[in-house]
């Protein structure tokens, strides 16, 4: 069996204790949640910390609510709960088939959204064993100087590959971060930096805690599409998230379309406001935005499958979104 | 080599067992190699396939990719502690009816993901069958013999009340 | 063989619970990593990064050294070649002086536990020179020796890279293509697939040293034993030494590049031509090797752990625990069956190596690369007139089956249809990845894939349905193919009218809207074959049973249950021949100690030949128990049944005793009562030239599938919806277990169509010759939702030879899954499918050449359908 390398494992009884828990390990410390992707990692010797911080249980940490302006899910929710949550399904569609579409349905019972959102980045070269790894001669990311996706440059271009961030951009949610020095709140949108090495914003000795969408989204017409070889188990091929404020006329009022496992972070696509201002989401509008959308999206060999025909799908699954977005 | 050795307390099929462990052990890896319960399968290393598919709690979880620690405080169910004292639990009986187990390596994740999916709905359609499976990998029978197992069993069950 | 009809078959045809079935439910089953023994030691194995390099020196003393390490072997502890084909032994247990392909093994540590092995295997110091490699087979077969070959050529000025090269021409085949109406011809290419079995390769080694000669373990027993196995190894090393191999089995070697070959090293032991002899009787170990494996192949696995580990083979146990999935990917002896065994002899402690997922990818023999080019022709009624075919077979770093394999990518091709004139030119090179092997449907399964897409189109150029071209040129029962080989029993023809009614063939061909299709295909498998791996006239299948006075039947079986329920095959023909309940019947399985030899779980040889050995001893018993009630009773034998657990007079039925007093009576009367029986194929049957002994099985088997799609003409995506799959199996011994078989067969076949490809980097993508991913996450076997909804339509043709008239249903099955699949892309689109898989990229793309010359569409109807010739 492929092994786990040693580590303790604590169980904090607060966020309190577990951000205590990082700074008295500061170095040789990770957080888990779910551990679907962690613990695969770390048996791939991706990860060794000699000390790992448990999250699921604490009850800071759960709860899927509507308070104030937002709703609120505590990060260490599970995929499976936010997939059947019966307020996420009314508010926010979209958001609860993205995270029934993550994986399979063990691995949606036990991973979080919060982990889900803080997913590491993936790559054909990265996401392998020890053994495979120093075959190949290690990368950029990991313990190797070269990137094998690129072949030039230094900068690790390693696919961010989760299924909610899209979807949660789209929705314009916010996160909240606890570390040492109390809670800062992080529009989703600012999270994610254009880094496969570390591609979030979130300093190691701080926790996601919560996600806040505001309810005022949950008037935007919301969809999700996605690419994947399998109906089940697989990682994204291509996300594709869209969101849009649709007035009683069926003019176009704002739009927001997202599209991840292309590089580091999710692309938030551009230009599209101008496109639709004032336009009702005919099959013109649609194509117009599907053909923009493919002007932005680059997908690179991080992903085994060629890249060619997955830029090809970029605008199928936009316009496919952007339809049902039309339907809702 | 083996790190550090703590004692866990774990609930398994009804019975609490405190052992020892290396603390970097896995919940598959303690169930097998340190409590013999050898019935939940390793197949794939890491979560890829579901064969060593346990419920905490109820709930189908893969076992080798769980941490021991956060099986403490639950009950875990494999399929060892399926069956009761009067005999097998009506899927692993219809499992074997039905030609439902050919090699049989799969067949314990299996029944814990259906056992799960018959909880929550007596009557599931072949949709929600397929839901329930889709983070199984069976290698052997194309799946149908194990829809038609499933079904069987959710008939029986919803018979006997 | 006479066969009962069905009304007289009380448990043979009807659906039965397997024997192990409820342990395999309720986690009882036992499968090797689910043992344990007192004192095991965990051993790990070190292997190569490198695709080809030379091993300059292996450094293991700092591993060694290391607290809980208790052994450590390389290559140089086991330098004798092994093979599963006694021609072609090119592999070591552990690398001696080369590697050959990326995971490779090199060497093999035994620690207290898996951690402690793993930090020594970090210990090791191998110092390699990489040499250049052999990736793609083109290169490889046009290698001129100026960069070392992948192995070395047996003789100066041959290529060292080809394992095999086969020409075969039956009939006139330039004449009829000339004469053909239509000719058709294309390349085609079958991407490598591999078997992906749930459980990962497993394997314990246990030794006992004898202490003092013959008072070990065993005492008296084991100097009869080795007095025995002493004999024997006279005659057989006299053998080796003294003649090539048995004259067909030499024509088996062909051309003669990989003819007998005798590594210098292993030349002072029996040689991998050893005949019928026990190996290693001249062994020095003295004690006793038991292995336990989740291998296929218990009896080959025996006879290499003695050769290779020097024990005599009298001393060699093999126990072979439950198998969890095999497909064909255990069915020769691995690494870590000897590793195991030698790190046991060394340390004296059971040594247990469980593969990693990564591991069960490395070791691979699964299905072959084939670069096909085919050429076709048929008249203007749809009468096949000559096939020319022209192979490139991707081997991998190792030959493995390779010999047959290449002789099966054209042997088994010439049924179900009559074909005047045909030619194959196929030609295995090895290459410095995983080894190729048998994978279900071993070498058959790539060239149907090319030839049903030919014959589809041309069906279509003739205007004819393809179900109606198919029947037209259906080759009939109880003749003879144009390579020589004899077809018994032939349920073709109910196969394609059986999946042509239960699709709606007839409404949905060509008359779906685009998008949607259907699509045909037809296939032949053998049932085992006339031939065994090594030249020997013993029986291929035995068993023992005997009758207890409790009423109960024990049977020992050496055959390999790998989930198709062989086990509950016996048990059923023992309670079937003997007229009691089945649960009255226990199978003793699996272990070289006490079970009589089969040779194993591949061929598709088991239903019908260890079938034919249970029929064979349970009549024998069951003839001595009729005896003795018939005498009994003062009545004549013949009016003696056994059934329903009674003995009965079939005169006067209310004339009866419970079977278990005939048991005793008959135990009275002739002593403990006990049988063995026996199978051997026929010998006189097969083609009368060079190779034609390979591909000669005692019966063949039949399928036809229908595959309905959608094809997405936007990304390519190909949602497969039905498999309809009928398949003549003789007759279903146990039908549940048939359909099961079938399914799972029309299920892999799916999941090589659409998804499944074990390929490596290339230069351009990090490294040559590594694996592209070697996990179940990234080598996409299909779930529970992609799978199409399969139904399986049993024919029965009742076979003359099989048991009970039975044929194989294991592999068979499998071959039309992926043809039926890209002609109903075909239907749907207009787009034919040459490359496998067809994966939406690959769909997407060959939509986009037929949007480009404009011949995207549905394809137009039959001109002629069902037209009568």
């Amino acid at each position: 069996m492929l092994r786990l390398p040693p580590f303790r494992y604590h169980r904090p009884e607060s966020v309190g204790q577990a951000v205590g828990l990082l700074g008295e390990h500061e170095g040789d410390v990770m957080l888990v949640a779910g551990g679907t992707d962690l613990v695969p990692n770390m048996k791939h010797r991706l990860f060794e910390p000699g000390h790992l911080v448990a999250l699921k249980g604490l009850s800071e940490l759960g709860g899927i609510r509507e308070e104030g302006a937002d709703l609120r899910i505590g990060a260490a929710e599970t995929l499976s709960a936010v997939a059947a949550s019966p307020t996420v399904r009314r508010l926010f569609p979209s958001l609860a088939d993205a995270a029934g579409h993550v994986a399979g349905p063990q691995l949606r019972n036990a991973g979080t959204l919060g982990g889900n959102v803080c997913l590491d980045t993936r790559c054909t070269y990265y996401n392998q064993t020890e053994f495979w790894r120093n075959a190949l001669g290690y990368c950029l990311k990991k313990d190797g100087t070269v990137c094998h996706v690129t072949r030039v440059g230094k900068k690790c271009v390693a696919a961010h590959s989760a299924d909610t961030p899209p979807v949660l951009m789209t929705l314009g949610a916010t996160l909240v971060l606890t570390g040492p020095d109390g809670t800062r709140d992080v529009p989703i949108r600012d999270f994610f930096v254009a880094d496969g090495i570390a591609n979030t914003r979130r300093l190691p000795n701080e926790i996601l805690v919560e996600i806040r969408i505001p309810l005022a989204a949950a008037g935007r017409r919301a969809a999700y599409a996605k690419l994947r070889q399998r109906k089940s188990i697989d990682f994204p091929l291509l996300t594709v998230a869209v969101a849009a404020d649709v007035d009683a006329d069926g003019v176009v009022r704002g739009i927001d379309g997202v599209v991840t496992a292309l590089g580091s972070r999710p692309r938030e696509l551009t230009g599209w406001a101008d496109l639709s201002e004032g336009r009702t989401l005919d099959d013109d509008l649609i194509d117009e935005l599907a053909d923009r959308a493919h002007k932005q999206c680059h997908p690179l060999e991080n992903i085994i499958v060629d890249p060619e025909w997955r830029r090809a799908m970029v605008p199928v699954f936009v316009r496919r979104a952007l339809e049902k977005v039309r339907a809702a | 080599m083996a790190g550090t050795t703590e004692v866990v307390r774990l609930n398994v099929n009804g019975d609490t067992r405190e052992v020892g462990v290396p603390t970097h052990y896995t919940l598959l890896e303690t169930l097998r190699y340190v409590l013999a319960l050898t019935g939940s399968k390793q197949g794939c290393d890491k979560g890829d396939c579901g064969a060593c598919t346990v419920l905490l709690d109820g709930v189908p979880t893969l076992s080798c990719i769980t941490p021991v620690w956060e099986a403490e405080g639950k009950s875990v169910t494999t399929v060892e502690g399926l069956a009761g004292p009067s005999g097998p639990h009506p899927l692993q009986d219809e499992f074997d009816l039905n030609g439902a187990a050919q090699c049989g390596f799969c067949t314990p994740g299996i029944l814990c993901s259906a056992a799960a999916l018959l909880e929550r709905t007596g009557t599931p359609t072949r949709d929600e069958i397929k839901e329930a499976l889709a983070g199984n990998l069976c290698r052997c029978t194309g799946y149908t013999k194990i829809y038609d197992a499933i079904e069987a069993a959710a008939e029986r069950m919803s018979a006997a009340g | 063989m006479s066969h009962k009809s069905k009304s007289d078959l009380r448990l043979i045809g009807k659906s039965q619970r397997k024997i192990e079935g409820l342990a395999k439910s309720t986690g009882r089953a036992v499968y090797t990593d689910d043992l344990a023994f007192p004192g095991m030691l965990h051993g790990k194995i070190l292997r190569s990064p490198h695709p080809h390099a030379r091993i300059l020196s292996v450094d293991v003393s700092k591993a060694e050294a290391l607290p809980g390490v208790h052994a450590v072997v390389t290559g140089a502890d086991m330098p004798v070649p092994y093979g599963i084909i006694p021609w072609t032994p090119d592999e070591y247990p552990l690398c001696v002086d080369r590697v050959r392909y990326i995971g490779d093994g090199v060497a093999a540590v035994a620690a207290v536990d898996e951690d402690t092995a793993l930090a020594a295997l970090e210990l090791i110091d191998v110092e390699y020179e990489e040499l250049p490699a052999f990736f793609d087979p083109v290169d490889a077969v046009e290698a001129d020796g100026s960069t070392p070959f992948i192995h070395d050529a047996k003789k100066p000025g041959w290529n060292g890279n080809v394992t095999k090269k086969v020409k075969l021409e039956f009939g006139d085949v330039e004449e009829l293509m000339d004469s053909s109406a239509v000719v058709v011809e294309d390349d085609y290419f079958f991407e490598g697939t591999t078997h992906t079995p749930i459980e990962p390769h497993c394997a314990i080694g246990m030794w006992e040293p004898d202490v003092v000669d013959g008072a070990g373990h065993g005492g008296a027993g084991t100097v009869v034993g080795g007095s025995i196995a002493a004999e024997g190894a006279i005659e057989g090393s006299s053998i080796v030494r003294g003649s090539p191999p048995g004259a067909r089995n030499a024509a088996a070697s062909a051309d003669g590049q990989t003819a007998t070959a005798s590594p210098a090293k292993a030349s002072a032991k029996p040689g991998p031509g050893g005949p019928a002899a026990p190996p290693g009787a001249e062994a020095t170990n003295r004690g006793k090797l038991t292995v336990w494996s989740a291998t296929q192949v218990p009896h080959y696995l025996h006879r290499e752990l003695s050769r290779v580990l020097d024990v005599d083979s009298a001393r060699v146990r093999v126990i072979q625990p439950l198998v969890g999935g095999a497909f064909g990917g255990k069915s020769e002896p691995f690494d870590l069956e000897f590793c195991v065994g030698a790190l046991a002899m060394k340390t004296g402690r059971p040594v247990k190596i469980l593969y990693t997922r990564e591991e069960v990818f490395y070791a691979h023999r699964g299905r072959h690369p084939f670069h096909m080019r085919y050429r076709t022709g048929c008249d203007q009624e749809g009468k096949l007139q000559s096939v020319d075919a022209k192979i490139l077979l991707d081997g991998g770093a190792y030959a493995s089956f390779g010999l047959v394999t290449t002789y099966y990518s054209g042997q088994l091709l010439c049924a179900p249809y009559a074909i005047p004139a045909y030619r194959f030119d196929s030609t295995r090179v090895y290459t410095n990845k995983p080894a190729c092997g048998p994978k279900r449907g071993h070498g058959s399964v790539q060239p149907r894939f090319a030839f049903e897409v030919q014959l589809d189109r041309l069906a279509e150029r003739v205007g004819l349905d393809p179900i109606e071209f198919r029947r037209r040129n259906f080759i009939g029962e109880h003749t003879r193919t144009i390579n020589e080989l004899r077809i018994t029993s032939n349920g073709f023809l109910e196969c394609l009218e059986a999946v042509e009614r239960a699709s709606g063939w007839s409404k949905k061909f060509r008359a779906m809207p685009f998008g949607r299709g259907i699509g045909v295909a037809g296939s032949t498998y053998i049932s085992g074959t006339n031939y065994p791996i090594y030249p020997n006239e013993m029986p291929q299948s035995a068993v023992q049973m005997q009758i207890d006075r409790s009423g109960r039947v024990a049977v020992f079986s050496g055959a390999s249950e790998i989930g198709q329920g062989c086990d509950t095959l016996v048990a059923q023909i023992a309670a079937e021949e003997l007229g009691i309940p089945i649960d009255y019947v226990r199978v003793l399985r699996g272990d070289t100690d006490f079970t009589p030899v089969d040779l194993g779980a591949y061929s598709s040889r088991v239903t019908f030949m260890l079938g034919n050995a249970a029929i064979d001893a349970a009549r024998k018993l069951r003839k001595l128990v009729i005896d003795a009630v018939a005498d009994h009773w003062e009545v004549k034998s013949g009016e003696v049944l056994l059934a329903g657990g009674y003995a009965l007079w079939v005169p006067d039925t209310s004339r009866q005793m419970p079977v278990r007093e005939a048991f005793n009576l008959a135990e009275a009367r002739h002593g403990a009562l006990g049988a063995t029986g026996s199978y051997n194929t026929p010998k006189d049957v097969h083609g009368e030239y060079r190779g034609g002994t390979i591909g000669a099985s005692p019966a063949y088997s039949f399928t036809a599938h229908v595959a309905e799609v959608e094809v997405d003409p936007d990304t390519g995506v190909v949602h497969v919806k039905s498999i309809w799959v009928a398949h003549d199996c003789g007759r279903a011994l146990n039908p549940i277990l048939v359909e099961g078989q079938m399914e799972g067969s029309a299920y892999m076949g799916f999941g090589e169509a659409l998804m499944e490809q074990q390929i490596y980097k290339d230069a351009d993508h990090g490294r040559a010759g590594l694996h592209d991913a070697p996990s179940l996450l990234d080598y996409r076997i299909p779930t529970a939702l992609d799978t199409p909804e399969l139904e399986s339509l049993i024919v029965e043709s009742i076979d003359p030879e099989g048991p009970y008239g039975a044929k194989e249903a294991g592999e068979g099955p499998l071959h039309p899954s992926i043809p039926a699949i890209a002609n109903a892309i075909y239907d749907a689109v207009g787009v034919r499918m040459t490359r496998l898989p067809f994966s939406a990229p690959s769909v997407w793309r060959g939509l986009n050449v037929a949007r480009e010359n404009g011949t995207l569409g549905k394809p137009a109807a039959p001109s002629r359908q069902g037209v009568e010739v």
